[in-house]
């Protein structure tokens, strides 16, 4: 039977001219959103546009294993969080990071739970008028695991159900995991803050 | 939450009084502002945070911290060329 290509669409794959509509209207528009991540990751410009170039390469490569019309987003972030995990942070310039298991079971291990949640020291005005750049620092001093996830939580907004397919978690893990990184966070903050004399 | 309220609360409470359930009570309001609780268990949250002069400071906290990463975060562009880049990279 003659047909066109850009009508052939068989029953597991889109047609040429859908996979170009998929990639630069569902998939693009999310690029600056995934090279803030990679950045976030990875702390390196030159790394961070190869892990937006992989993750992109990545998703039209496999691109008939997303479904039309579902989160996009939280499709393209988990490929970029794998490719980082797999590709990236092996060849790390950075040897101190840690696995997250590790971190985790170090940070559970510490003092009570109210030592490391509450953090009477620091004030919302503090935080208010620190600069972007403080916050940041804080923020990477975390280690690599905490930090993806209050990205992807208090970044981009992303819910638990969604963290929890991209980071491959289950959602109690996701919410456990989220709990402890902000308590982490808020001591960072507190610590930064006193050096700094924030009052 | 009504700045007068506010205002009351903490002229007639002391500063140093703690919540005995503040750890759980921080749980809920973290889940509360990432969305995850219904509206009833919003309400419920509130209801406290309102009366509570530990856990309103926690709210504030929580909400401003979330505010400070959103808000003043880094924001790269992603360049013509790295699109053009990858757009080459896909023709190929």
């Amino acid at each position: 039977m003659f047909t066109f290509d850009f009508m052939d669409k068989s029953s597991s794959g889109y047609t040429k001219i859908e996979k170009s509509d998929i990639f630069n209207n569902e998939f693009m528009v999310h690029a600056e959103a995934l090279y803030n991540f990679a950045y976030k990751l990875t702390h390196d410009e030159d790394e961070s546009k190869d892990l937006l170039q992989d993750t992109c390469l990545k998703a039209f490569r496999f691109i008939n294993s997303f479904e039309r019309g579902t989160n996009a987003k939280a499709w393209l972030f988990r490929i970029l969080k794998n490719s980082f995990i797999n590709d990236y942070r092996k060849k790390s310039k950075n040897p101190g990071m840690v696995d997250y298991q590790e971190v985790e079971t170090f940070y559970n291990s510490e003092g009570s739970e109210g030592q490391t949640q509450l953090t009477p020291d620091l004030r919302s005005e503090t935080v208010k008028g620190m600069l972007g750049d403080e916050i940041t620092n804080a923020l990477n001093s975390m280690d690599v695991d905490f930090r993806t996830i209050i990205i992807l939580c208090d970044l981009e907004g992303f819910k638990y159900d969604e963290i929890s397919k991209i980071l491959d978690i289950p959602i109690g893990t996701v919410r456990s995991r989220l709990h402890r990184a902000r308590s982490i966070l808020k001591k960072q903050l507190a610590i930064y803050a006193a050096s700094m004399g924030y009052k | 939450m009504g700045t007068f309220v506010r205002w009351i609360q903490k002229a007639m409470m002391s500063k140093k009084a703690r919540c005995p359930e503040e750890e759980h009570w921080l749980e809920l309001v973290r889940l509360m502002l990432d969305g995850q609780t219904t509206e009833e268990e919003t309400s419920y949250v509130i209801d406290h945070v309102e009366g509570c002069y530990r856990c309103y400071d926690n709210y504030d906290l929580e909400k401003e911290i979330r505010e400070a990463i959103k808000n003043k975060s880094i924001n790269l562009k992603v360049s013509d060329a790295l699109i053009a880049r990858i757009n080459n990279e896909i023709k190929a």
